[in-house]
């Protein structure tokens, strides 16, 4: 065999392991058959006061939601980010859904065994017979928290770990405090549609110079399809406090793209630290480019306290269209902000993510690792903006974004904004855009390496940075989630 | 009566002194008055700044400049652009030949017809403020080529404006410096059309400088064909607004481009680049660097947007925007912008935002120099990388000199 030959072998073994892999079915795309409580679809004031009133929320609250409701219809729906999708009807989505329950559970026993069984198939440890993970897990099913596990243990060291509903309950005045502090409800569209509707997610509270015993665990799972998912996350690190928290999601497939509008806040005293990590794994539409979540987010931390730190890192796999900005915003003299970003698309795919670094104090440190890869149809933006502002004196930023492409088809887009009022001040920034080198596939295949294995070590490697910062389980699971998505689409 | 006001106003407009170009142009600029300053091109215009631009009252009067550096160099072809004399080009046996005036319409009205009202705003409004008499079309082949000197000025408190367009012919290698000198309290516009033909290499050196509040547009448009090389050096100083928008398109690919370019602001000035560089083809390579300097209350804005469609494969393109800030009231932005779709190629960019570099100046400091010489000397090496790229020769303008003269 000539060697003409034997290389269209190989291109042709690869042609089909691109098939296999694009065949590759979304592990989570099923459905529980649950008994759920959902309102009617659509959204105007009598939903949000019946949002209000079916959570039994005190006056303050109902007037935020309210404020942020009528913010939201004086808003425009962005479209500077560099996406395409057709107008969203938000008549058209249940804003409030969640499994029946009839009383208020008492320990997971009572919870519907069907859920459980749902948990257990995405592989969360809900169950307390799970204890030796060691993480406890505040798991979300369409807009309600289930379940809460380690509360106990949690407390002993005073750290509240709960859902957001029983915090506006037992904590009413930490919330009064800090909702909305670091994400006001007129920030941006999505936002205040969050403010408005949102119905559940978590609460955490890590008290003066504790270092919380386990890492923190949220799981997402939208459920049905015609429900938007509006969750709402607030952390509050006291001086000297740290905490790691972790957050994944999954849903399952339908035809319809459904809205994912999240709030994420955090706060960051006095030397506090608060690492966030995220796997998003939301279901991405099949080849076509039908179905899948927009996951349009806010996130963003304020490091108040001097020498405080927030640490954002991010896998980004799933979802038809991703628009999100970790943020933060280094008030402290001293604080540090991080992040760090895997963002892979493939087929068709959108994503325009990135992060804001501002700084305001002196001092301040920001890094940014972002690593894009394209594949298939997809597009894949980096859009960050590092703003030094006139009192950051000996602010420092580095950031690095990198793109690789698969396949001729895929789009990768870098958007650095740098701002600068600080002469007392470095800002670099650095991009570059490759693809997978052909000579270092050559090596490895020529060492017995399997095509897809080589890829995928290639990609594990181009993304090595950021899996670093990811904590162990989670550096696991991203790594096996990128080379099931990806391997094989390189032909 | 300022431009504005000559826009949206109908009755001057249709009288017979307007050109077929002006009409067309004022139609398209009718629909869209201002730029949306939402669009990112824009957005960091000082507001201010840009409708005091439009406030000028617009004239085509010629004014001679006071043209500094040394008078006569050999072999030194001058065009003032809007002066009342035939230019002439035949005297000297050299190989440039004015375009028609027809040829120069055609291509104008093709550009204008293919223009967005936002993202060309800048040629649109110049097109329709420039009468005939201060457009200048050239056509440059052969070999017995002089340099290439060619001068935009504007007036005293009136806003004038230029248009170029020069057709480089197939195998020419030329230099061109383009001087564009602001007078106290005036605005200029200038919109310039390069097109470069296959194996062809243009050196081309745009020097911006104003004294007190000149304003300008600068709009240069660059087409390059196969095996073409297109060196561009700019330097801007001295404006209060200052705005050089760059676009250049490789058609074919398979062409090279060099930018170099350096801004420097004071006071309260802003002085913008906007580079739009797309490569239509394969194997294209492009090597930019923009550099500033703000100072004072100034501002500087960068932002450099590289586009690599699907068929430029093996696209070589790095961009660099590299920025010093010396005092605590100036602002830089930068935003150096890359969008990728063809998998086979290398582009990178990068940004830095510092301040002189304190090492160096102890260094100086302790081998006995004074602050003032040390930050001198190092402006010099600053700013010497791209002086050294113009196409110019340093004794003619002295541009250093004219750049540390109060620094």
């Amino acid at each position: 065999m000539s060697l003409i030959e034997i290389n269209l072998t190989q291109t042709m073994v690869n042609e089909n392991l691109v098939d296999n892999i694009v065949s590759e079915p979304y592990k989570y795309g099923f459905v529980t058959e649950i008994e759920s409580e959902k309102i009617s679809k659509g959204i105007n004031e009598d939903i949000v006061r019946l949002i209000s009133s079916k959570k039994n929320e005190p006056e303050y609250l109902l007037n935020f939601r309210l404020n942020a409701f009528k913010k939201w219809k004086e808003l425009q729906e962005p479209d500077w980010a560099d996406l395409g999708y057709d107008k969203i009807d938000y008549q058209d989505i249940i804003y409030y859904s969640a499994p029946k329950q009839k009383d208020k559970i008492k320990s997971l026993d009572e919870v519907d065994p069907k859920l459980l069984e749902t948990f257990d198939k995405l592989g969360i440890p809900l169950t307390e017979q799970k204890r030796l993970t060691n993480v406890a897990v505040d798991a979300v099913f369409d807009s309600v928290s289930i379940a809460t596990t380690f509360k106990e243990q949690l407390a002993e060291h005073g750290v509240i770990f709960c859902s957001i509903s029983e915090a506006i309950k037992d904590h009413s005045d930490l919330i009064e405090k800090y909702l909305g502090s670091v994400i006001p409800a007129s920030d941006n569209y999505f936002a205040a549609l969050n403010s408005a509707v949102f119905s559940d997610g978590s609460f955490v509270y890590i008290p003066k110079n504790v270092t919380c015993p386990m890492d923190l665990s949220s799981y997402f799972r939208i459920n049905s399809g015609d429900s938007g998912q509006f969750e709402r996350t607030l952390i509050i690190a006291e001086e000297g406090s740290s905490v790691s928290y972790l957050e994944g999601c999954t849903a399952p497939m339908f035809d319809t793209n459904t809205l994912h509008a999240a709030v994420v806040e955090l706060i960051a005293l006095d030397d506090a630290s608060i690492k966030y990590s995220t796997v998003q794994n939301w279901y991405a539409g099949n080849e076509q480019g039908v179905g899948g979540i927009f996951n349009f987010v806010t996130k963003r931390g304020k490091c108040i306290g001097k020498r405080s730190k927030i640490s954002w890192s991010q896998v980004e796999t799933g979802s038809a269209i991703t628009w999100k900005y970790p943020s933060c915003i280094l008030i402290g003299e001293e604080s540090i902000g991080e992040f760090y970003s895997v963002a892979l698309t493939n087929n068709l795919q959108q994503a325009d993510t990135g992060t804001k670094m501002i700084h305001i104090g002196p001092k301040t440190k920001s890094t940014i690792v972002s690593k894009g890869i394209s594949a298939g149809h997809s597009s894949n933006s980096y859009r960050g903006l590092v703003k030094i502002g006139s009192q950051a004196k000996g602010a420092r930023n580095y950031s690095q974004c990198d793109s690789m492409l698969i396949g001729d088809k895929a789009a990768a887009n870098t958007f650095p904004y740098i701002q600068s009022q600080q002469p007392n001040s470095e800002v670099e920034h650095e991009a570059s855009t490759c693809r997978i080198s052909e000579d270092q596939l050559f090596y490895l295949q020529s060492r017995g390496i399997e095509f897809e294995e080589a890829v995928s070590m290639m990609v594990s490697g181009f993304c090595r940075d950021v899996f670093n910062q990811l904590p162990m389980e989670f550096a696991a699971e991203a790594d096996k989630l990128l080379s099931l998505k990806l391997e094989g689409s390189v032909g | 009566m300022n431009i504005l006001e000559k826009i949206t106003k109908s009755d001057e407009n249709n009288s017979d002194s307007k050109s077929n170009i002006q009409k067309i142009s004022l139609e398209r600029l009718r629909a869209n008055p201002i730029p949306n300053s939402k669009n990112e091109i824009w957005r960091q215009t000082n507001k201010s700044k840009f409708s005091r631009f439009l406030d000028f009252k617009f004239s085509n009067e010629f004014y001679y400049p006071p043209i500094p550096g040394h008078a006569n160099i050999e072999n030194t072809c001058r065009i003032i652009i809007g002066e009342n004399r035939a230019i002439n080009l035949k005297e000297k046996n050299w190989a440039i030949k004015e375009l028609e005036e027809q040829e120069i319409l055609n291509f104008l009205k093709q550009k204008i017809i293919q223009s967005d009202s936002t993202q060309n705003w800048s040629n649109l409004l110049n097109h329709f403020l420039t009468d005939k008499k201060n457009i200048v079309g050239l056509n440059i082949s052969g070999t017995a080529i002089p340099h290439l000197e060619i001068i935009c000025n504007s007036a005293n408190n009136v806003l004038n404006s230029k248009t170029l367009v020069i057709n480089i012919e197939e195998g020419t290698t030329v230099s061109i410096s383009q001087i564009n000198i602001g007078d106290e309290n005036s605005a200029l516009s200038i919109s310039s059309y390069f097109n470069i033909e296959e194996d062809s290499v243009v050196n081309h050196g745009i020097i911006s400088f104003g004294k007190d509040k000149s304003h300008i547009i600068n709009s240069l448009n660059v087409r390059q064909f196969k095996n073409s090389e297109y060196n561009l050096g700019s330097l801007q100083f001295e404006y209060d607004f200052g705005r050089l928008e760059i676009n250049i398109n490789q058609v074919e690919g398979n062409a090279r481009t060099n930018v170099k370019g350096i801004q420097i602001t004071k006071n309260n000035e802003q002085i913008s680049t906007y580079a739009n560089i797309a490569f239509n083809g394969p194997n294209g390579f492009l090597d930019q660097l923009n550099k500033s300097l703000a100072n004072d209350k100034s501002h500087s804005v960068f932002e450099g947007l590289i586009i690599v469609p699907q068929i430029a494969q093996k696209t070589d393109a790095s961009q660099l925007s590299r920025n010093l800030l010396l005092s605590n009231f100036a602002k830089i932005d930068t935003k150096p912008q890359l969008e990728i779709v063809a998998d086979d190629v290398k582009c990178m960019h990068g940004a830095t935002i510092s301040q002189l570099n304190e090492d160096e100046v102890f260094y100086m400091r302790s081998r006995g120099l004074t602050l003032e010489e040390a930050s001198k000397l190092q402006l010099r090496s600053y700013y010497q990388e791209i002086i050294s790229f113009l196409p110019i020769s340093k004794e003619r303008w002295d541009l250093l000199a004219l750049l540390l003269k109060d620094k």
